[in-house]
């Protein structure tokens, strides 16, 4: 025990020798510096970014956010917030048989994507998580380019609940 | 069946057709064309809608047969206000009716030519209704008609 005493005592007057209160306060310092600035460093923090709620990179994937890279020409309430997802009607609600296609650019792989709008019908506006985004979208005078068009008007119950947003496939350019 | 039977049967049936369609990687041409500028309102499988749209499976070909079914096909609003060209309106035309009309195709009906799109879709038909009706009644004594109540 004493022994071991002596090996205690000798480290801690060894380290008392080669350093000062000050030392220690400026390794403090430093280390407290440089904790703060690490955040600062370029790191790649897409990933977390997407998760984060209310982030703009998120909601480019989240179906109950307009700005849902598949939303792109939509006009009216999501029905993914109406209890339905993004593509299913809620139940009690009908497709529209008939429907604006468009296409949809997708950041996460570049393409675009042919889409299909349907609105579900049947029961009185859901009232939830309104939408109007315009991409591509024209004016009336072109009908099946437009987004104002309330597609219910071909169902036998033409009241419109919500929309949906169906993807079809990955559209090509033109030949030219 | 009832009306209301009826009616979910083909809410059902499209719900199907829809939740079917494969997200697939298409190529620019007459099915993507079809699918841009015609499927919204003619259906995933050219069906219509009944009593609102026209369908185009099983009647386009018909339509086809003969020099007034042609004339009329080329001047509905659908192909007149249409914002494809002449060579791809006739090309898309075509495919539609390969797909979805092809035993009547097989009869003879020659395709659309560029040409012919281009001589006819700027003359829009002011009574639509009126000459499908004749149309349709003069290709019902020679064959097979589409149905004329739109």
């Amino acid at each position: 025990m004493p022994m071991l005493d002596r090996v205690f005592e000798n480290s801690a007057r060894s380290l008392a020798r080669r350093t000062s209160r000050r030392s220690v306060l400026a390794s403090l310092g430093r280390l407290l510096t440089g904790a703060a600035l690490l955040p600062l460093l370029p790191i790649d923090r897409t990933a977390r970014a997407q998760g984060a709620p209310g982030s703009g990179k998120s909601a480019v994937n989240d179906p109950q956010s307009c700005d849902y890279w598949k939303y792109c020409a939509i006009d009216g309430f999501l029905c993914a917030c109406c209890g339905g997802t993004s593509n299913s009607c809620p139940p009690g609600t009908q497709p529209s048989p008939i429907t604006w296609i468009g296409t949809c650019h997708n950041p996460g792989d570049g393409r675009d994507y042919i889409v299909s709008y349907n609105d579900c019908c049947g029961k009185v506006s859901c009232g939830d998580c309104f939408c109007n985004r315009n991409e591509r979208e024209v004016p009336m005078y072109r009908l099946s380019r437009n987004n104002d068009v309330n597609w219910c008007m071909a169902n036998s119950e033409s009241d419109y609940h919500c929309s949906v947003s169906v993807l079809i496939g990955v559209a090509e350019p033109e030949k030219k | 069946m009832t009306g209301a039977a009826a009616r979910l049967r083909r809410a059902a049936v499209l719900a199907c057709l829809i939740a079917a369609l494969p997200v697939t990687h298409l190529y620019a041409g007459p099915q993507q064309d079809y699918i841009l500028y015609c499927m919204g309102c003619h259906g995933p499988q050219a069906e219509g809608v009944p009593g609102k749209v026209p369908p185009l499976a099983h009647s386009l070909g018909r339509f086809m047969r003969s020099p007034e079914g042609r004339n009329y096909v080329l001047r509905v609003p659908g192909a007149a206000n249409s914002a494809l060209s002449d060579a791809q309106l006739a090309e898309v035309l075509n495919w539609v009716a390969q797909k979805f009309d092809a035993a009547e195709l097989a009869r003879g009906a020659a395709p659309f030519t560029a040409e012919e799109v281009a001589r006819l879709r700027h003359n829009p038909l002011t009574s639509v209704l009126a000459t499908r009706s004749a149309v349709v009644r003069q290709l019902s004594s020679t064959g097979s008609a589409p149905p004329d109540q739109y």
